[in-house]
């Protein structure tokens, strides 16, 4: 592991969209967002987490802050449609806008094709999970055992083929 | 050639899908359906989540964030 990429203390804020937090959550691994100084959770987001895993939102280790409806902002007016965007991706990249917070999470390839269209960096389950081995929050054979179990713990959909090239990417990176 | 498929959707979808037809907006509720399915797909493409899961990984292990 490189040392130098190692830091223990985050003091970046990011928005989340509830893919992520879902499928961290059915790996029991919401702990690698732990080193965020705050997580802006859009009001349509966590009443989609509160709907379908309420437990996501009493994590202690997590600091999920609930954010009520952003105003109507024309950049994304513009693009729901042409992005096909649910209400919860809408308000997440406009909070991400209003606040200048240029982290969005998200696991939906068309919130992340909008928030590049924005010049908002996006970053998924995955990348999260990964990103744990360098951020010293979790060891390399941890992450790689959350890795394989992806498929039968999560509703996380991914190729079969493409999560074993994944996997093998980080075992080699770091053998 | 068309498929037949039988799916469950919410039901305030359904009434709001419902509602632009009887208003006109839309010719049926299979257009709509179709059309959905359309956007999705487009914006779902398999080549852009690959690049995107690409982009994750190669931030994952070597990001500075």
């Amino acid at each position: 592991m490189n040392g130098d990429c190692m830091e223990k203390t985050n003091h970046t804020l990011i928005v989340a969209d509830a893919g992520p937090l879902i499928h961290l959550d059915e790996l029991a691994s919401l702990d690698v967002l732990s080193d965020y100084a705050g997580i802006l959770v859009p009001d349509a987001v966590w009443i989609e987490v509160e709907h379908h895993r309420p437990r996501v939102l009493q994590q202690a280790n997590v600091k999920l802050i609930r954010q009520p409806p952003p105003p109507s902002l024309s950049k994304i007016n513009a693009i729901r449609t042409l992005y096909t965007l649910h209400h919860g991706e809408r308000e997440a990249l406009a909070l991400c806008l209003i606040h200048s917070i240029n982290m969005l999470i998200t696991d939906d390839t068309a919130a992340r094709l909008a928030a590049k269209t924005l010049n908002i960096k996006a970053h998924g389950t995955l990348g999260l999970l990964i990103r744990a081995i360098r951020q010293d929050l979790r060891t390399l054979s941890e992450v790689l055992a959350l890795l394989y179990a992806i498929p039968q713990q999560t509703t996380l959909h991914i190729r079969p083929s493409l999560l074993n090239d994944v996997i093998s990417q980080v075992k080699t990176e770091f053998s | 050639m068309n498929h037949t498929v039988q799916a469950e959707i919410p039901y305030q979808l359904w009434q709001e899908a419902q509602t632009l037809v009887q208003q006109g907006w839309a010719c049926s509720l299979q257009d709509i359906i179709n059309e959905a399915l359309h956007r999705y797909i487009e914006s779902h493409q398999e080549i852009l989540t690959e690049a995107f899961i690409q982009e994750d990984v190669e931030w994952g292990l070597h990001g500075k964030d």
